[in-house]
């Protein structure tokens, strides 16, 4: 009765904040030295080891191996077949007008002159599902957060490192990111910016310059990187590009849905500056996923930046 | 072209096979990124560049090096048959 | 003169082939880390030479080969890199390195 929940509840009525441990309260437990930790753990290896526990008959190891190897391929069976049945309902690949649906006719038809984009790919997942690309970016940074909360090492923790062999130290690696570092951030920057215009866009080209963000970090060290890479500068990057990709985006759909005008031009397509929103929001999305590939990269190597 | 679309998705089959089958994990990271550019060869076949580039940066580079990471951290980079032996050759 | 192009090309391609061949076969012949490592780096750099190579010599001389000459570069610095950070990798942490090489001491004292 001293632990009911009508007891606890009129224990809270009189301020105590612990109404579920109630009466048997966490005690300490006294620190036990590593040690001797370990000889308990080999202790009571031995003592398995001598008398097993009893395990029943059903349950034993070769059982449950059976079991185990029977349940996944079942598993693989169903979900092959479950796929295989999705697959022989597309048209075939390259067919011409093969039950093609009407909003992907429109996309086809009417993409180049209504978003301004001549890739037509990211006409699409830019303007017309731009919601889409917004929440990928999203699911991004909250993935970053969550290694940020769980891989984050205490400032006075002790790092012990367990590398045998620094990478960062080596003058062939460095003066070989002398030379490709500067080429694959060009490469990176230009599938960024030219993401309406040929295949890539802010996703791809941010994966690019991210990797070669942990190039520079591998070679370098983290000193370097963690110079004009703060985690506070990280933030701020990543909110900044998320919001203004959610405020214009809404902007547009609030605004255009209803037929009134923008007030943003397409421009001429196939030129750098042209369709529209695509191009800014183009280097949002990649600013998102450049932070979010190193960051997760340093927190993944380090625990911190 | 027929015989190698048909000859990388049999790689592929086979990899996604071998990666559950590998004992070492070690093994099973490298042919997952092996995975991942098989499958981004694909995509350029099937004429859709743009996840081509995302699948070679992202599967076969960042995840790759995050899983190695990963293994690093839990030292399962060598199996504990290998560690034991190297003990055995130091004495 | 498209013959001899051709023939230029498919020569070119089929030694790179043929380096590849060896350096997939060294890959398994050797039974040591460092030797293995060798096979693979020379013939891998020898074949994607001679394997783009034979490829501009077929595509012309245009954009697209200027794009392939950029990717032998990229593979030249990346792929020599790659195999010397590995063998250091190895250096530093085999414990069985010492059953394959001597030390220049150990050599010179024997001798």
């Amino acid at each position: 009765m001293k632990n009911s929940a009508f007891a606890g509840f009129l224990r809270w009525l009189d301020g105590d904040p612990e109404i579920l441990l109630g009466a048997e309260e966490m005690t300490e437990q006294p620190d036990v030295p590593r040690d001797s930790q370990k000889q308990r753990i080999h202790h009571l290896e031995h003592v398995l080891k001598d008398h097993p526990l009893p395990v029943p008959r059903a349950f034993s190891r070769r059982n449950v191996r059976i079991f185990y190897a029977v349940v996944s391929v079942v598993c693989c069976l169903v979900i092959i077949s479950c796929l295989l049945l999705a697959v022989s309902d597309l048209p075939r690949f390259g067919v011409e007008h093969a039950e093609v649906e009407e909003v992907t006719e429109k996309y086809v038809l009417d993409g180049l002159e209504e978003t301004g984009a001549v890739n037509i790919v990211s006409g699409i997942i830019l303007d017309y599902r731009a919601f889409d690309t917004l929440g990928e970016s999203f699911v991004l940074f909250c993935a970053l957060n969550c290694v940020l909360i769980l891989l984050r090492t205490d400032s006075r923790e002790e790092e012990h490192d367990i590398s045998y062999y620094s990478l960062s130290g080596d003058d062939v690696l460095r003066k070989s990111i002398m030379f490709t570092l500067p080429l694959v951030l060009v490469f990176g920057v230009y599938v960024l910016l030219n993401g309406h215009l040929s295949p890539g866009g802010g996703f791809s080209g941010g994966a690019v310059m991210g990797g070669g963000l942990i190039l520079l970090s591998t070679g370098y060290g983290g000193e370097v990187t963690g110079r004009f890479i703060t985690e506070r500068r990280f933030k701020t990057v990543c909110f900044i590009a998320l919001s203004f990709y959610c405020l214009s985006k809404s902007y547009v759909f609030f605004t255009g849905a209803n037929g009134l005008e923008t007030g943003i031009s397409l421009g001429t397509p196939g030129a750098i500056l042209s369709s529209g929103l695509i191009l800014p929001l183009n280097i949002a999305v990649g600013m998102v996923v450049t932070c979010t590939m190193y960051g997760i990269y340093r927190m993944f190597k380090k625990g911190s930046f | 072209m027929e015989a190698f679309k048909i000859f990388l998705l049999v790689m592929l089959v086979a990899c996604a096979v071998s990666v559950s089958l590998t004992k070492r994990l070690l093994t099973s990271v490298i042919i997952y990124m092996c995975y991942s550019l098989i499958m981004s060869i694909v995509w350029i076949l099937l004429r859709s560049p743009d996840l081509a580039i995302t699948e070679a940066a992202v599967g076969a580079g960042v995840s790759g090096i995050l899983m190695l990471l990963t293994l690093k951290k839990i030292r399962r980079t060598a199996t504990d048959d290998e560690a034991k032996e190297g003990s055995a050759n130091e004495e | 003169m498209e013959w001899i192009r051709f023939a230029v090309s498919a020569v070119l391609i089929c030694l790179g082939l043929f380096a590849f061949a060896i350096g997939t076969v060294g890959v398994n012949f050797f039974d040591f880390v460092l030797n293995r490592m060798h096979a693979s780096g020379i013939c891998d750099t020898l074949g994607t030479l001679l394997m783009i190579l034979g490829l501009v010599v077929a595509n012309g001389a245009n954009f697209f080969s200027l794009k392939l000459l950029l990717v032998l570069l990229l593979l030249w610095i990346s792929s020599p890199v790659s195999t010397h950070l590995l063998s250091m990798v190895e250096k530093h942490t085999s414990n069985s390195l010492g059953r394959y090489i001597r030390r220049k001491e150990d050599r010179d004292g024997s001798v």
